[in-house]
């Protein structure tokens, strides 16, 4: 397959080898440059002003951009906020899109059709489409500027349950079939049999779940407003719009940074787990 | 296709993280109760206030204003007074509307902008001052400039706080070596910028004038002013002067400093984040900018800074708006933490209080006595005793009814007529027409 | 195995359900209802709502901005969709070879999707930076010499935010083209190479019509994605200038939360689920069509 094609000796397909490298590293430096910069310009002292061919490294490197990043604005309280957000969005999505999905994928009841589709819904109608309804509920329920806020419309997710049901309809039925010999109760099929061969589709769930969630940036907007319940993405954002002055660009990406750190950090030490568990997970 | 080994650790990792969640989820607690009411007794009765505030600069704004609370507190022991940061200045306003809105109570003091105040008083969220203000001569202290905001059918609904004011920044050492005073006219100001433009071949090395208007209505008020016509007057939330001559040729003036002086980028300028560090790496020979910047300009510019208001239109004038935000005094809060509150207001208007948060923030002292006691400030920093002076020259900022929505319509065509899409008198023709029809709910 | 309780299955897909209905359904039918009413909450006589008939949709279609937000709408995911798409199938085939350094270069093409949208417009604000922007001046070494403020001309500031969002998106869509060619039977490539089939031939005639499906949702979450992702335009433009990077969802969020206009919000919330329902369900019943 494409993996191959190189093989031959003559020259046509060495230069096409050699085009597809060169573009592929070109591309591949212009996508890094960014954050590159970033980084390079978060180092910066404040007192050196970026210009005309002068957007790099300042006479010297310092992390006070940070100290200044994180005394402006809770960030200690952001983080927590949104660690709490997605963790408790995708422990309890992992419950309701795993029960689901059993019941979509093990067994036949009657309307199961008609509770598919309406469950399918929310992936044709996404969730942020309807802020201005769903804000009136919020404010209902008595949650507004709460994480439970932020994080309870994706507590049931059409995706997932999509995603672990297509999982669970790989497991061979003979398995199911000596599970059920054996006597196991609908919980130990599911904990035993569907479960562990479906891990993948789940941690690649989890992982669009966490990325999603921590990158979201309206909806919290919206029914937020105090420093119990924001997320650091809309602390962010009161950077790029501190009103009175403008915004210095060595502060500014370093608060950058501050947020988006720890996922990059973590996608660097598990990037092989990362990419693998999409390649895996049976999204095809 | 997988193998178990690698999922083993993945399921681990799973149930820690699932762990984590179950203990994370527990749902965060209840808003807490509102205090019952009438338990507030008399006077000596402890209060305990909160004051909502917004970071709009780059200062320890928490730590100063903790600072004064504290202060107040030794002074006034059964008042409990506790600063919260609340965001941005549109967060403070949201969190205090959406309070009072699901029937909470807010706090009894907040910094919200002096242009929020139509919005505040239709929302039913604020209380004039009045009753507080035993006598009127006590408000002539407040530079006029700073309270333009703050009336609304003879009455008082807030205080100046943290003010700042439209500057025009020059590098002084440019003007110099060009033989130039600094502007005192639209005319001046054109060529003084035309001459402080560098340009190598088709490259334009150094602009003379950046004049940001990514989000205009602020920067354009002082040509507006400087025309001749300001684009409302004080007090009077019902009147927009969009299509008045006047503010067309101001519209005009600023499409001149690139069209006829070849001074500043053409159209809309998108570069409110930029300008002071492009004035401050000499990029910029002059930028029109907020007071608030003149800290981080003077720590990055080597050079001699100037500051002064934005020149009118006639040879001697000068124009410029202020901004920033005021204290209110919110209607939902009990009748004894509003007294608290107003102690407090009290308290960080004196003079010597004022002048600190001045010192400490940049923004502006909102009187002259306690202007009086930064002489030491004034003398290191002339740009800043410059910047107060030029306050003489201010008029209103922009502020009507249905303010968000009236505002966006002036963008959208002050914007337009920048960008060439329509002439300075279609677009604010148009501008005046849908602003009209904003306001007009407002009429009855 | 449908000797199941009858009850369980309900149970089981109850929690789900609940979430769905309160979440999903109930405020489609919350919008509709209010799209029938006046509530504005800045003008006191306005506050409760009172039945006006179809007069927020008399408003929204009489509006020229509404026809310009959507004509920015129609642009913004035109341009996003196809350009991403195709770019993350093209950087696919070019990671998904044998070569040194093809694991860097996977993850320089997928960071930005670990990037938060507001931190990926963050930076590419400074690239958008007229004369000293990174994104300007590796233009200018190309040639170019047109306008440069990006954010801040008519013509250019919807293209601005869309670049933004192909950059970020490509990325996220590469991994499924990834996943794809990786289940392609290998040896359908190797009777074609034996055949004197050549790359590109490979690539059009073969890998393409065998990834058709992989197209077809990648397709579909780019186009959902599409409309509900504005953040980059808070940052970038506020949607100006003059409206002209306003798309939709963010003019729906200034119309409910900066005018505070409920009933026209409520309209419009309506027409964006419309659009997105029939772009879904059309889709839905196409590849039905085809698979059958």
């Amino acid at each position: 397959m494409l993996t191959q094609p190189v093989r031959s000796r003559s020259l046509g397909p060495r230069l096409l080898r050699l085009g597809l490298d060169a573009l592929a590293w070109g591309l591949a430096l212009a996508w890094l440059s960014f954050i590159v910069w970033a980084l390079v310009a978060s180092l910066r002292p404040a007192a050196e002003p970026l210009g005309r061919g002068d957007v790099w490294f300042g006479s010297t490197l310092t992390l006070e951009n940070y100290r200044r990043a994180w005394a402006l604005a809770p960030f200690a309280r952001y983080y927590l906020n949104t660690v709490l957000l997605v963790l408790s969005i995708l422990g309890v999505q992992v419950i309701t899109i795993t029960l689901a999905a059993f019941a979509f994928a093990h067994t036949r009841f009657p309307g199961q059709r008609l509770v598919l589709f309406f469950v399918l819904l929310q992936l044709m109608i996404p969730t942020t489409a309807l802020l201005a309804p769903n804000f009136a509920t919020i404010r209902r329920l008595g949650l507004f500027d709460t994480i439970l806020a932020i994080g309870i419309p994706y507590y049931g997710s059409a995706f997932g349950t999509f995603l672990m049901r297509q999982a669970f309809l790989e497991v061979p039925q003979d398995l199911v079939d000596a599970g059920i010999v054996d006597g196991c109760s609908w919980w130990q099929l599911l904990r035993h049999v569907y479960l562990p061969p479906s891990i993948p589709t789940l941690v690649a769930f989890a992982l669009s779940s966490v990325a999603f969630h921590w990158n979201e940036f309206l909806w919290p907007l919206v029914v937020t407003v105090s420093d119990r319940s924001r997320p650091l993405t809309v602390g962010l954002v009161r950077f790029t719009q501190l009103g009175e002055i403008g915004a210095r660009w060595s502060l500014l990406t370093a608060a950058t940074l501050l947020v988006a750190a720890p996922l990059l950090v973590a996608f660097l030490v598990f990037q092989r787990r990362f990419i693998q568990s999409f390649l895996y997970s049976g999204l095809k | 296709m997988m193998t178990h080994r690698r999922t083993l650790s993945s399921l681990t990792v799973l149930l820690l993280l699932l762990g984590l969640a179950v203990a994370a989820c527990t749902p965060p607690p209840a808003p807490q109760a509102a205090p019952a009411e009438g338990e507030t007794g008399p006077a000596a009765e402890p209060v305990e206030i909160e004051v909502f505030y917004p970071v709009a600069v780059d200062a320890p704004i928490a730590q100063i204003l903790q600072g004064y609370a504290e202060a107040f507190m030794a002074e006034n022991p059964d008042i409990t007074v506790k600063p919260v940061f609340s965001g941005g200045y549109g967060d403070v306003k949201t969190t205090i509307q959406t309070t009072v809105e699901g029937g909470g109570e807010p706090p009894a003091l907040a910094v919200m902008l002096a242009v929020d105040i139509y919005d505040l008083i239709n929302g039913d969220l604020i209380v004039p001052l009045d009753d507080y203000i035993e006598d009127r001569a006590w408000l002539d202290r407040f530079v006029p400039a700073f309270m333009a905001n703050s009336s609304f059918e003879g009455q008082v609904w807030s205080i100046p706080f943290q003010r700042s004011v439209v500057t025009l920044y020059y590098n002084a050492d440019l003007l110099a070596e060009a033989g130039l005073e600094p502007p005192d006219s639209w005319q001046s100001l054109g060529e003084t910028a035309q001459a402080l433009t560098l340009r190598e071949g088709d490259q334009v090395v150094r602009w003379g004038i950046e004049w940001p208007s990514g989000w205009p209505y602020w920067l354009f008020q002082p040509l507006a002013i400087g025309s001749g016509r300001n684009i409302v007057d004080p007090g009077d939330p019902l009147t927009v002067y969009f299509d008045h001559p006047d503010v067309v040729e101001a519209v005009q003036y600023y499409i001149d400093l690139s069209g006829v002086y070849g001074a500043t980028p053409p159209g809309v300028q998108a570069v409110w984040g930029q300008a002071p560090s492009d004035f401050a790496s000499g990029a910029a020979a002059m930028i029109v900018h907020s007071s608030g910047s003149l800290a981080g300009i003077l720590e990055q510019a080597d050079f001699q800074v100037g500051a002064m208001a934005v020149p009118g239109q006639e040879p001697g004038t000068y124009a410029t708006v202020p901004g920033g935000g005021n204290l209110y005094i919110l209607k939902g809060a009990p009748q004894a933490e509003r007294d608290a509150a107003w102690q407090f207001i009290e308290f960080l208007t004196r003079p010597e209080n004022v002048a600190d948060f001045s010192m400490n923030t940049g923004y502006i002292a909102t009187t002259d006595e306690a202007a009086e006691l930064m002489g030491d400030y004034f003398t290191q920093t002339p740009q800043a005793q410059a910047i107060r002076e030029a306050l003489q020259y201010a008029d209103a900022e922009f502020s009507v009814h249905n303010l968000g929505e009236v505002r966006n319509i002036f963008h959208k065509y002050l914007q337009a007529a920048y960008n060439g899409e329509l002439s300075p008198e279609e677009a604010m023709a148009k501008a005046q027409e849908e602003a009209d029809a904003a306001l007009a709910p407002f009429r009855e | 195995m449908v000797r199941r309780p009858p009850l369980l299955p309900y149970l089981l897909v109850l929690p789900t359900v609940v979430f769905v209905a309160l979440f999903t359904a109930w405020p489609t039918l919350l919008a509709v209802y209010q799209s029938f009413f006046r509530q504005r909450l800045n003008i006191a006589r306005f506050r409760e709502p009172t039945f006006i008939g179809w007069g927020n949709y008399q408003e929204l279609f009489t509006s020229p901005d509404f026809q310009q937000v959507l004509a920015n709408t129609a642009v913004y995911v035109a341009g996003t969709v196809p350009v991403s798409v195709v770019l993350a199938f093209l950087l696919a085939v070019l990671v998904n070879r044998r070569a040194l350094g093809i694991g860097f270069q996977r993850l320089a093409f997928f960071y930005p999707t670990i990037l938060p949208m507001v931190s990926a417009a963050t930076i590419w604000m400074f690239f958008l930076t007229p004369d000293y922007g990174l994104f300007n001046q590796a233009l200018a070494f190309l040639g170019y010499r047109g306008p440069q403020n990006w954010t801040a001309n008519p013509d250019l500031a919807l293209f601005a935010v869309m670049m933004v969002a192909i950059w970020k998106n490509a990325g996220f869509f590469m991994i499924f083209y990834l996943a794809g060619l990786q289940s392609l039977p290998t040896d359908v490539f190797e009777a074609a190479a034996l055949d004197g089939a050549g790359f590109w031939h490979q690539l059009w005639l073969l890998t393409l019509p065998m990834l058709r499906r992989t197209t077809l949702f990648v397709t579909t979450i780019a186009v959902i994605g599409a409309f509900q992702t504005v953040d980059h335009i808070f940052v970038l433009t506020a949607g100006g200038p003059s409206n002209a990077s306003t798309v939709l969802l963010y003019w729906l969020w200034q119309v409910r939360f900066e005018y505070q206009n409920v009933g026209l919000a409520a309209a419009l919330t309506v027409v964006l689920v419309a659009i997105l329902l029939v772009f879904t369900v059309t889709n839905f019943v196409l590849s039905e069509r085809r698979e059958a």
